[in-house]
């Protein structure tokens, strides 16, 4: 066989693998598109095409109908972008220290805040109700937000300090001779450069934050207050007849967002995601 | 301009102790040279000096103004650093206007200083560009430009040239004397390489470990060096050294390399060297005080003996020849005038000036 032949194999290999992987991941989004454009009558019945004999967006209409659609979609929103600004305004200080200063057991701070992003919610979840309960932040998007904040705040130090660490030193101290002070060396030089890592870490900890589910579910129950990621959840028991589709509907719509933003700035977020690898 | 003093200088990371107790002082517009090798603390120092790192005790004084309070900003300083540290977000206009602009300068003073300063270092054309669409040479002057556009009292150099090929390292280091002449502003300018030191240098401190190993004008250091390691810093190939004993015979007084011939000592040292009699010695002889071109009046006159070289290699370099070879059981360099290489094994008569010999304790190497 030829190099080009077995390179053509190697390829088709590739692409064949590729192809198997990406079913595996997009076919339940596929199918929950499919779910989302059926009547009610074809939800059990045809249930191996992928593409309904009677198409309709009538699910759509239905969910954005629903009173509570947009007051979930906005405190989605709301609780995403708060929390992902609160994560950033913690996480920057701590990144720029761990980056920049000298002290005792910064190795063992940097373990430490990894191996609290360990702690899924999920195992805590009894306790910190309890917690948040007695101290009167349940059913409010405060003390959501501050959860948003506790749990990304460690991923998105590691992540700004690695940014940090690949701006130059000396970048700040000539700018210190320059003639500014520590926090104005900061502003001028480090602030402007770091823009691209704080701005992709931010998008990224927003998405994140938009599909945040563990943390509304236990904490809140008045249903205005709920983002839209529980909100939808709860269509389920809203409606007597089946609401799988205008469930499906509704799960579509909330994903739209995310991966809007996710496709206009993945260069920002495969920036940030890489910031810590590859030193500039 | 500035007159620096540095004093009793002590410099501590945690436990590990690395300048000891360092003096040295610079006159106002003088051109001092800090060298050493690698991890002998030049840095650590010059980084004091700017305010960029804390002092552990001692004084640094700027202008009888002891500064170790003071930040950075307000000591008048300008400094060049090794990876030129230019702010890659801003044009050269902005890199260079920076410092004005951060002490309130109007904009017509930016302005005219950017414009001059791009003018002495012919950055005319780049104003507009970003650091990153520079060449290495050109980053290289943008960032002399920024320090220098802020007309500073002191300017502080760290191995500035040490990202530059050969050629143009040798280039910046003639504009970077040029520009002293002509400004004549106090500098402190860390490097590792001896070259540097000895041609830009009104005064070169060299430092081993922490501590001043001698402080000299380069003439001090080359002719006179006060031990065995600045003798070999200074100097390129660098000093031969040989185990020898000295020997002395009624008023003559002679050095003698192990194994080898015994080589008088000229009539002015003998006095110098007489109290050491009998003691095992370093010779030390710098490469170019051998010779091959002589006649009988410079050789009487230079006190120059003859000497007979074992060659093993030669290396042409065009104007000199290299010649390593042997006397006794000491290897040795000899820089000549050009020659056809000999055969290995051939024994080449040399010239061996010993008005310019060296004499070293040899154990601590302290010159004698
Ligand atoms: N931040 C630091 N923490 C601990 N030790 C340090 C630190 N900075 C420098 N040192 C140590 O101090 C010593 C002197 O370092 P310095 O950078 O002054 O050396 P240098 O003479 O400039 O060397 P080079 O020619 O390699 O630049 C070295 O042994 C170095 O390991
Ligand atoms: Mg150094």
């Amino acid at each position: 066989m030829t190099t080009l032949g077995r390179t053509r194999l190697a390829d088709v290999g590739t692409y064949v693998a590729f192809g198997v992987i990406c079913l595996f991941f997009a076919g339940p989004l596929l199918w929950l598109v499919s779910l989302s454009i059926r009547t009610s009558a074809e939800i059990y019945v045809s249930s191996i095409n992928l593409w309904p004999n009677n198409p309709t967006l009538e699910n759509y209409v239905a969910a954005l109908n629903n009173p509570l659609f947009p007051t979930y979609l906005w405190n989605g929103l709301k609780l995403a972008v708060g929390g992902a600004f609160g994560a950033i305004f913690f996480a920057a200080p701590a990144a720029y220290a761990l980056s920049r200063f000298r002290f005792r057991n910064k190795q063992l701070a940097m373990i430490g805040l990894l191996a609290v992003q360990m702690i899924s919610p999920l195992v805590i979840m009894v306790p910190l109700y309890r917690y948040m309960d007695r101290i009167g932040l349940t059913d409010s998007h405060v003390g959501a937000m501050m959860l948003y904040i506790a749990i990304a705040a460690p991923l998105f130090t590691w992540m700004l300090k690695g940014f940090l660490d690949g701006i130059p030193r000396s970048l700040e101290e000539a700018a210190m001779i320059d003639g500014c002070t520590r926090f104005g060396a900061f502003m001028r030089v480090v602030l402007p450069l770091s823009l691209p890592g704080l701005t992709s870490a931010f998008v990224l900890n927003a998405i994140l934050g938009w599909s945040q589910f563990i943390i509304p579910f236990i904490l809140i129950s008045k249903p205005n207050l709920l983002p839209i990621a529980v909100g939808i959840f709860n269509f389920q028991g809203t409606y007597s007849q089946t609401s799988t589709q205008t469930l499906a509907a509704a799960s579509v719509i909330s994903i739209v967002p995310a991966v809007v933003v996710f496709l206009v700035l993945q260069r920002f977020i495969i920036g940030a995601l890489m910031s810590g690898a590859v030193k500039g | 301009m500035a007159h620096v003093q540095v004093n009793q200088l002590f410099k501590k990371y945690g436990e590990l102790q690395v300048v000891h107790g360092v003096d040295f002082e610079i006159g106002d517009g003088e051109f001092t040279v800090l060298v050493g090798p690698s991890g002998c603390g030049k840095s650590t120092i010059l980084r004091m000096i700017a305010g960029l790192e804390s002092v552990t005790s001692g004084d640094i004084v700027i202008n009888e103004r002891v500064v170790n309070d003071i930040p950075p900003r307000d000591r008048d300083i300008a400094m060049v650093f090794q990876d030129y540290a230019l702010y890659p977000h801003m044009s050269v206009r902005q890199n260079l206007g920076f410092g004005l602009k951060m002490r309130n300068a109007s904009k017509v003073e930016i302005d005219e200083a950017v414009r001059r300063t791009a003018d002495t270092l012919q950055i005319g054309a780049l104003l507009h560009r970003k650091p990153g669409q520079l060449s290495g040479g050109q980053r290289q002057r943008v960032a002399i430009g920024r320090a220098i556009a802020r007309e500073p009292q002191l300017f502080l150099f760290d191995e500035p040239l040490s990202n530059l090929d050969a050629k143009l390292r040798v280039e910046m280091r003639t504009q970077i004397k040029r520009l002293h002449m002509s400004f004549q502003v106090t500098s402190i300018y860390v490097t590792h390489d001896q070259t540097e030191a000895m041609t830009l240098a009104d005064r070169i401190v060299v430092l081993r470990d922490g501590r001043i190993e001698q402080v000299g004008t380069p003439d001090d250091l080359y002719s006179r060096p006060a031990n065995r390691f600045v003798a070999g810093f200074i100097g390129s190939p660098t000093m031969n050294f040989i185990d020898a004993r000295l020997v002395a015979e009624g008023d003559t007084l002679w050095v003698e390399p192990t194994g080898g011939p015994r080589l008088s000592v000229p009539a002015e040292r003998v006095g110098r060297y007489r109290p050491h009699a009998g003691r095992q010695i370093t010779l030390g002889m710098r490469p170019e005080d051998f010779t091959n071109t002589w006649t009988d009046e410079s050789r009487a006159a230079s006190s120059a003996v003859p000497l007979d070289v074992t060659v093993d290699i030669a290396e042409p370099l065009g104007s000199d020849t290299l010649i390593f070879g042997r006397i006794g059981e000491a290897e040795i360099v000899c820089r000549v005038t050009a020659v056809a290489a000999p055969p290995r094994g051939a024994v080449m008569r040399l010239n061996a000036h010993m008005n310019h010999m060296h004499l070293f304790e040899s154990d601590s190497g302290v010159a004698l």
